[in-house]
């Protein structure tokens, strides 16, 4: 008998944002990012084995032998690295038009990919004050495609109205534990690609802007024995659980 | 003359109602034995600059020791929200200057440059310049092209945690450098600590920092603790979590005794 093995949405998340990364682009992700951290060395091992892996941590091309469920921030993320390059570098290369995906959060986002990370409520007197923006109000119009993910899907997180507008620009996909949207016409958010689990009902229900179906839209593609393979041997601590509570 | 300082000297010469840069990124090689030193001392009014705070900001917001933060990002990755930084957000105690982490950077830079702002690519669509008034959009007086400026950041003080350094203010950082040596070359003053001191004829490594950029050095082992200072401890998550749990409890334990 063979085992049976759950593939959680943690897993789909990870193998959809590897996906999208194309071989030799230039890759960034920053704090909190487990899911980007891990799924930046999973393309790296698969499809884009010239990808470029920048982190906040300021080094090129790194391999990590094990990921943090705290931090994605430290210099754990320079091992193996070639070079330094600082995060203060990687603003530059997004500012003049060079960085190729940034990988950013977002506390609400909304029909256009636009984000809050600022706060809820007004900014001047918050009903909660949220950690900010990080890198995004600079990155998300420079780079050429930004990754947003979320690790909840409902109408508290992806809203018709943002409280805040920290930032907007470039971005290209959305994933979350049910769904990718891509950006479509107009702008526009729609959804792309519904994981196994999901349904496009339920993807209407736990969203707050309308939702279109774009030209392309699939069920997501079976993750692989190979990506699964390697993807638990690139995260054994299992950190890409981390963001999930 | 010898640069050395005792951590309490060093935290003396620092005015209430300071502008201070703390370097180090998220719970990594911040100076939290500083930190800590600056509330026990009851230091007042700060302002704090930092591209990603974590601990060292919640700490001194618990405290009520700042009245604003000028920085990118202010929590504990996936350990969650910094409560007391949110908190005193919400009372108004702290206003807060919410920057992108790269216009942090251009704000030190205009300081490095010797100039009062710094024009930078990014913030079209975001609501953050309107609200903070920190950038402002200019025609390019040679394209005429609309450009986003940030005014310059001066720090009275920057305050960062090295591995090693000398008598004379040469220091080595190991591991990841951050946005440490821009926060050193824009600030009025530096004050280093550090784990190790060794004497200039010693080094093997290579510093980074000048000492002519330094005004003191501070010994500090474990200096950047419960946080990381590579390669020689990681983030202590049972501490983190301890303060996390209990904050207060935390921070009267620790400010009872300096272990520096």
């Amino acid at each position: 008998m063979s085992n049976v093995i759950t593939v959680e949405p943690a897993d789909y998340m990870t193998v959809a944002m590897a996906r999208i990364i194309q071989d030799g682009e230039r890759v960034f992700h920053g704090v909190a990012s487990p899911i980007p951290a891990v799924a930046i060395q999973l393309a790296k091992k698969l499809h884009a084995k010239n990808a470029v892996y920048l982190s906040i941590a300021g080094y090129v091309d790194a391999v990590p032998s094990q990921f943090s469920h705290t931090s994605t921030a430290g210099a754990h993320l320079g091992e193996g690295a070639v070079s330094e390059f600082l995060l203060s570098d990687i603003f530059d290369l997004s500012a003049r038009g060079e960085l190729d995906v940034a990988f950013l959060g977002g506390a609400q986002i909304d029909q256009y990919g636009r984000i809050n990370l600022s706060a809820i409520g007004s900014f001047a007197n918050p009903k909660v004050r949220l950690p900010g923006g990080a890198g995004s109000a600079a990155l998300l119009p420079t780079v050429k495609r930004a990754i947003l993910w979320k690790t909840t899907h409902d109408k508290r997180s992806f809203v018709d109205k943002l409280d805040v507008i920290t930032a907007a620009g470039n971005t290209a996909y959305v994933i979350t534990p049910l769904a990718i949207f891509k950006r479509g016409n107009q702008g526009k958010l729609q959804l792309y690609s519904i994981f196994p689990y999901s349904s496009f009902d339920e993807v209407v229900e736990h969203t707050g802007f309308p939702i279109e179906k774009h030209d392309h839209f699939h069920k997501f593609h079976p993750i692989t024995e190979q990506e699964f393979t390697i993807l638990q041997e690139i995260d054994k601590n299992n950190t890409r659980f981390s963001e999930f509570r | 003359m010898s640069k050395l300082s005792s951590i309490q000297d060093a935290v003396q010469s620092i005015e209430n109602g300071a502008l201070l840069a703390l370097g180090g990124n998220a719970l990594h090689r911040s100076p939290i034995a500083f930190v800590l030193e600056l509330i026990r001392q009851e230091k007042k009014d700060l302002s704090l600059i930092k591209t990603a705070g974590a601990l060292d900001v919640d700490l001194l917001a618990l405290s009520k020791s700042i009245r604003s933060v000028y920085a990118g990002y202010i929590g504990f990755e996936m350990l969650g929200l910094a409560q007391n930084y949110r908190k005193g957000v919400q009372n108004g105690e702290i206003t807060v200057y919410e920057h992108a982490c790269a216009s942090v950077i251009a704000a030190l830079r205009a300081s490095i440059y010797g100039v009062s702002f710094q024009p930078i690519n990014g913030f079209d669509g975001s609501s953050l310049p309107e609200l903070t008034g920190l950038i402002k959009w200019i025609s390019c007086p040679f394209t005429n092209k609309k450009t986003a400026v940030v005014a310059a950041l001066k720090p009275d003080v920057t305050i960062i945690h090295t591995n090693i350094a000398d008598e004379k203010g040469n220091a080595y950082i190991d591991g990841s450098v951050y946005e440490d040596l821009i926060m050193v070359k824009a600030a009025r003053r530096t004050i280093i600590t550090t784990e190790k001191v060794i004497s200039s004829t010693e080094w093997k490594e290579k510093p980074q920092i000048p000492g002519f950029l330094v005004e003191r050095v501070v010994h500090a082992e474990k200096g950047a603790a419960p946080g990381s200072c590579a390669p020689l401890y990681t983030i202590d998550d049972h501490e983190v979590h301890s303060y996390l749990k209990n904050p207060k409890k935390y921070l009267e334990r620790k400010v009872a005794v300096s272990h520096v």
